[in-house]
């Protein structure tokens, strides 16, 4: 069975309104027209509606799966701008917004900022950075979260962790070099993913080279500041630390390393790692060494779900990343 | 718009999306050491340059700016 067949599962039975506004890729379109095909969620197409049902007839696709939402539409465009303006907090007013709106990525995020829908799905023609500054402008942060981040997922071969072969780590792919308070934010993102994406109760680990106080300086000073704020903002979250990786999620080595009370050394299912170097090497090391599927990076922080996927990714990652998305959108309303 | 009513402009933009007081900024502020410079903020600015003065800078160009001066510079360019 595939670490995914769970997380179709709950797709199925609360489908949700995926916005994508690159739906002229021939590969996304693809991805969305199987996943609605197959009942995962309801595929909207955002873009020019004339080129989006032709390129769909050229594929061989049944038009009926998808919902089609024309950018040229002027009245539904002022329909969408009137409700995004007088929203509390939002960035743009209504001259900025009609002008991002020329975009189908603003589009649909525009789209999704209103409730007509629920998750985003970009990034196979726009970079990251594009997606990451539309969700930022348009979707916003979570209340108390002050950067976007990532998370993944690791299927590790053999290992035996609180959540059998899992382990969710991050952030591997998105903020560089965070300070304290990002980190903190980090740790309380994944925190939350976790929970909506596979219903796991997180045990959340701040790793880096000491174990409660057995290194200093200041790399450990930053991790243990960021452990303080994220316990004081979310203190309904275990999470904790600072733990080397081993007394994170091997019970022996807790059990001789961190000498008081702890919901998370030795059981932890989610990592964060201090920085990005460490994430990026860490996650090669999981891949080359521990020869685990990684899933994701999947983009947290942002007041709903925006995804941005691989430029190279191929069809069927594309499509276990919407039902992901999918289902953290559905569980987040819960 | 002349050359200060362009600073006082970006001094009040740039408090907005920083929750500063304008008070406490010069031109001479920096992104990075004065205020932190976190890219959540630096897309509030952008936003804010676009709806207050209607001119669409890059994100990546806000943030090569070390001053609010050199913004200033950029966007009265970009005008």
């Amino acid at each position: 069975m595939s670490v995914l067949d769970p997380i179709y599962a709950v797709a199925k039975e609360n489908l949700q309104k995926v916005a994508f506004p690159e739906a002229t890729n021939e590969k996304m379109m693809q991805a969305a027209y199987e996943t609605g095909k197959e009942g995962y969620i309801i595929p909207v197409l955002v873009g020019d509606t004339a080129q989006n049902k032709a390129l769909a007839a050229e594929r061989g696709y049944d038009e009926s799966v998808f919902t089609f939402v024309d950018i040229h539409d002027e009245e539904y465009k002022s329909k969408v701008i009137a409700a995004y303006v007088a929203k509390p907090g939002t960035m743009l007013k209504e001259k900025a917004m009609s002008r991002r709106m020329e975009n189908p990525l603003y589009f649909a995020m525009a789209m999704q900022a209103v409730g007509e829908a629920d998750v985003t799905f970009a990034g196979i023609d726009n970079t990251t950075g594009d997606v990451l500054l539309a969700g930022q402008m348009i979707i916003g942060l979570k209340p108390g979260i002050t950067t976007v981040s990532s998370i993944g997922l690791a299927d590790i071969p053999g290992f035996q962790g609180s959540e059998g072969t899992l382990l969710a780590v991050g952030d591997s792919a998105v903020c560089t070099n965070p300070n304290a308070e990002q980190l903190a934010s980090i740790a309380i993102s994944a925190c939350d993913t976790v929970k909506e994406l596979l219903d796991w109760e997180p045990r959340c680990a701040m790793v880096c080279y000491s174990t409660l106080g057995s290194g200093q300086g200041e790399l450990i000073d930053k991790v243990k500041e960021a452990l303080r704020i994220a316990n004081e903002k979310r203190p309904d979250l275990a999470i904790d630390g600072e733990f080397q990786l081993d007394a994170a999620i091997v019970p022996a080595v807790a059990a001789k390393k961190v000498n008081r009370e702890s919901k998370v050394a030795g059981k932890a299912n989610v990592l964060i790692w201090p920085d990005l170097n460490v994430g990026n090497v860490a996650v090669k090391l999981i891949q080359q060494f521990g020869h685990a599927d990684a899933y994701g990076p999947m983009l947290q922080g942002f007041n709903s779900i925006v995804c941005d996927c691989s430029r190279g990714a191929p069809v069927s990652e594309i499509k276990g990343n919407i039902v992901m998305s999918a289902v953290r959108a559905a569980r987040s309303k819960k | 718009m002349d050359r200060a009513e362009l600073e006082k402009k970006l001094i009040e933009c740039v408090a907005i999306a920083y929750s500063k007081d304008a008070a406490s900024l010069t031109l001479d502020t920096s992104f990075k050491n004065d205020l932190g410079g976190a890219s959540v903020q630096m897309v509030g600015l952008v936003s804010q340059l676009e709806n207050e003065l209607d001119v669409f800078i890059q994100l990546a160009d806000a943030a090569a700016c070390e001053t609010i001066k050199d913004l200033v510079d950029k966007v009265e360019a970009e005008l």
